[in-house]
């Protein structure tokens, strides 16, 4: 109801421009929050269009400046150019960044115990809660949290896109990395709504990409009646914070994703590696715990030094660093090269570990490749791409996408197409057939773990499989639902967990429990479990839950569910028999 | 061909509506159900509990991995939620379990798998075309659309039960007791070629699948096209039994092969033995090197 009085609402504004608008209010946005950029798009009627800010910036520096009572986002970065934030400001302390890669972690996860560095505050317990996260503000520490950041930025976005519209916009269509758990999501949908956008669908970074490729790959069938064979695309996307490899199968305008496999390594860590390179006690100089003004802006001045040596050896040689940190510290170095990929050799690594996962779920070898299509800030790097290149067994890569923008014009059509846009020319006739990132399944048999929706799955998915009580007249059993990679279930993240009551009084083994987990096209995961053997008028109910429930601060949780349950209400995995 | 094709396609609407209406309702009402219909909203992996996937693609049983797929993109774009919106959820389930699997069983047909079958039986999945209302009985519906003259008695009598196939002008049961027993006993009298049989529940999928048109091994220009047996019953018995000699020889090689399906079958007291020979194999040799370690050590200070 309230949308309809909203478009009523737009129809009174009726200037010439706002026609095609008109038709279909209600299209989603897509926002891609990278870790150190974002951007927006829309789809305006014929084609994607990325939103420039007022300084005609379409990609805007992520994030937020505390400063006495006013905050501003990099969206607008500081309104009036005499305003203007600049990096040295926003490296000052008083400004938090990075906060995709904070977002719904706990302090125990490298990335936040890395993110210490930053010249923000981040306290850590070291025990499984969320970290404590503060910006300096007229030299005083103002807590915060990264969903509270997010909003802030979102809600600078969304003005942005109103103020172009002249509507308001309620839907949105963000990326994430693949990464990204469903505990995190959670995290990023929370941070809309309290910017007042509405999630339409979270989607990962490269099938954005393969979505937009596929769009490409329909014009062209178009214009020169080309044949609509199958081509295979493999997607690589390495930003500031994660890093993501995507294989796709494109035919017809329906890109289907075969595998997906993302590592939280990025442009950050590449940073952090080469300044701990130049600045031998770099760790204690950084040391969270002694910040002080003067430190804070000698680290500044060697990140944005060593930002742009990074910068310049993407098409130099070498090239020389000369930083004055103050305090009588300098660093005055030639960085070439070779020295930096040395520096950076885990990192190229771990990129090539999930490109050859990525490549072995797909079921595919590096000739059936037709495309490699490489995106995100850090592509830029020349070892990168090589090393992309060269796994793929190719020459070169596919030309025709714009390495920054291409998440961000994917969002956008998946917006367009999700809110039922179509388009007379045929541009928008696209889909893209989604894969779960990682496994999905339930503690059982003591702490394994059993995977019900393997990882690679077509979205949606349905899937169940029937587990067994592990002691005699066990009347309950508890359901802990678990995401991940590891083989036991505390390897992997903890969604959420509830228990199955009224199990009939039989000896073990002879219950069946039927547990069935149901993601729909909007990827929201639905448990249902319930006692299918025996029947009769004393079975309790099904019991349908929607994961994740777990909020804030459940690193204990699994330990503690363990410690406490582990043994008697345990589930066992029914051994596969022969149905009649 | 390309009628037995568009044969494919309008049954498959009305199958599909059917089945994603149930598959609703077990979402709704679980735990009214008996487990044999939880076994239908079961996964692909257990393979026996197939439905026809070829129905749901509408596809020929002998099409290609490169057909499947366009099939699935083309129904897909039709019915995936992002366009349909969510009332397609069901239908693009179903999408993807039988994409899934019939891609699985072609990729093995061309590995070399199943060759042994040959022509005559691939695509057989061990499933009936109709389906159930109500509890398994021991006898089922089946109509000779070989002798079927496509009067429409029957459809008349039992609307829900039999369905008529207009591009092969012939009946067919659509859902076994669809329908009161008393109009199935009205349909089953009022068939004027007595074409209407009553079989074992265990023979029907097999009759089911021989009575549907199988392409012909062709010659250059001559055979080719689609035929179905004349004699459906004699027809159905010699597949069965070729069918029972192969997985017996099957089941000879899977002894010494020892396949996936063997993994899968395995039963959690043998998971735990393999775990433990596992474990005792790698700690072996660390033994042998501690027990080494000592012999040496011990040598050492004899000397």
């Amino acid at each position: 109801m309230a949308e309809q009085f909203y478009t009523v609402a737009s129809d009174s504004e009726t200037t010439g421009d706002d026609k095609a608008q008109q038709s279909f209010p209600d299209v989603a946005i897509g926002i891609d929050i990278g870790t150190s950029r974002c951007s927006v798009a829309i789809w305006n009627g014929h084609q994607v269009e990325l939103l420039k800010n007022t300084r005609s910036q379409k990609g805007m520096r992520s994030y937020v400046m505390f400063k006495d009572d006013t905050l501003s986002a990099g969206v607008t970065g500081g309104a009036t150019k005499e305003h203007a934030h600049e990096e040295r400001d926003i490296l000052s302390g008083s400004a938090i960044f990075n906060m995709k890669r904070l977002i719904g972690r706990m302090d125990t996860d490298e990335v936040v115990q890395a993110s210490k560095t930053l010249p923000f505050l981040v306290q850590t317990l070291g025990i499984g809660v969320r970290p404590f996260i503060a910006a300096l503000v007229n030299n005083m520490w103002r807590s915060t949290t990264p969903e509270e950041v997010l909003a802030i930025f979102l809600l600078e976005l969304k003005a942005l896109v109103e103020m172009h519209l002249k509507h308001p916009v309620r839907n949105a269509v963000l990326t994430i990395p693949v990464a990204f758990s469903r505990f995190q999501q959670t995290r990023i949908e929370r941070a809309c709504a309290m910017a007042g956008l509405h999630v339409l669908r979270l989607m990962p970074e490269p099938t954005a990409v393969a979505l937009l490729y596929a769009q490409q790959q329909q014009q062209l069938m178009h214009d020169n009646m080309g044949s609509g064979i199958e081509k295979i695309a493999l997607i690589f996307n390495i930003g500031a914070g994660y890093c993501d490899v995507a294989v796709s199968a494109t035919a017809g305008g329906v890109s289907q994703i075969r595998a997906l496999s993302g590592c939280t390594v990025g442009g950050e860590d590449i940073l952090q590696n080469v300044m701990r390179h130049l600045l031998p006690n770099y760790d204690n100089l950084c040391d969270n715990a002694g910040q002080t003004t003067d430190r804070i802006k000698s680290m500044g001045l060697l990140r944005m030094a060593t930002q742009d040596a990074i910068h310049k050896l993407a098409s130099q040689e070498s090239t020389e660093i000369n930083a004055d940190l103050g305090n009588g510290l300098k660093v005055c170095k030639l960085l070439s090269r070779a020295e930096f990929e040395q520096v950076n050799h885990v990192i190229f690594e771990k990129c090539e570990r999930i490109i050859k996962q990525c490549l072995l779920d797909a079921k595919l070898t590096p000739e059936d490749i037709n495309d490699v299509i490489l995106v995100g800030g850090c592509s830029r790097i020349p070892k990168i791409r090589s090393l992309v290149l060269g796994l793929c067994k190719k020459e070169g890569s596919y030309g025709s996408i714009d390495d920054l923008e291409a998440a961000v014009s994917g969002a956008a059509l998946e917006g367009a197409i999700a809110s039922g846009v179509t388009d007379p020319s045929g541009s928008l006739d696209l889909l893209t057939i989604q894969v779960t990132p990682m496994n999905l399944g339930i503690r059982s048999d003591g702490d394994g773990f059993a995977a019900i929706i393997p990882r690679n799955t077509a979205v949606p998915a349905r899937r169940d499989m029937l587990f067994t009580t592990s002691q005699d007249n066990q009347a309950e059993a508890l359901v802990a639902v678990y995401e991940g990679e590891g083989k036991q279930a505390e390897e992997n993240h903890l969604l959420g967990y509830f228990k199955i009551t009224g199990i009939p009084p039989v000896p073990k083994g002879a219950v069946e429990i039927s547990v069935c987990m149901d993601i729909d096209a909007g990827n929201v995961l639905r448990v249902f479990a319930g006692v299918v053997k025996p029947q009769g008028e004393a079975t309790p109910p099904f019991i349908e839950v929607r994961m994740p429930t777990l909020d804030d601060g459940h690193g204990w949780c699994g330990q503690a569910l363990a410690k406490m349950y582990g043994s008697k209400l345990d589930l066992a995995v029914l051994p596969k028999k022969l149905q009649p | 061909m390309a009628g037995f094709f568009s044969t494919c396609a309008a049954s498959d609407h009305y199958c599909l509506q059917l089945r994603s209406g149930s598959a609703q309702h077990e979402l709704t009402r679980p735990n009214k159900y008996r487990r044999r219909s939880m076994i239908r909203c079961c996964s692909t992996a257990k393979g026996k509990a197939r439905r026809d996937y070829y129905e749901v693609l509408g596809v020929a049983t002998h099409s290609t991995p490169h057909e499947i797929k366009e099939a699935y993109r083309k129904l897909q774009k039709q019915h995936h939620p992002d366009i349909a919106g969510d009332k397609g959820h069901d239908y693009a389930l179903l999408l993807n379990e039988a994409y899934e699997v019939l891609m699985r069983s072609s990729s093995r047909k061309a590995d070399g798998f199943g060759k042994s079958r040959g022509g005559f039986g691939s695509g057989y999945t061990g499933d009936g075309c109709s389906s159930w209302n109500g509890p398994m009985r021991s006898q089922a519906l089946f109509v000779d659309e070989n002798k079927c003259i496509g009067c429409r008695e029957c459809v008349h009598h039992a609307g829900e039960t039999f369905a008529m196939d207009d591009v092969l002008g012939s009946a067919r049961v659509q859902v076994q007791f669809g329908d009161a027993d008393q109009q199935i006993q009205v349909a089953v009298e009022s068939c004027p070629v007595n074409c209407i049989h009553w079989v074992g529940s265990q023979e029907l999928p097999v009759l089911e699948f021989m009575t549907r048109p199988q392409p012909k091994e062709g010659h250059g220009v001559f055979g080719g096209g689609w035929e179905r047996p004349k004699d459906v019953f004699a027809a159905a018995r010699n597949f069965a039994r070729k069918l029972e000699r192969q997985e017996q020889q099957e089941r000879s090689q899977g002894a010494n092969g020892g396949g996936r399906e063997d993994m899968e079958a395995e039963t959690a007291a043998q998971a735990e033995a393999r775990r433990h020979a596992g474990q005792e194999l790698r700690w072996k040799s660390l033994l042998d090197i501690w027990n080494g370690l000592g012999d040496w050590r011990k040598s050492g200070t004899d000397r």
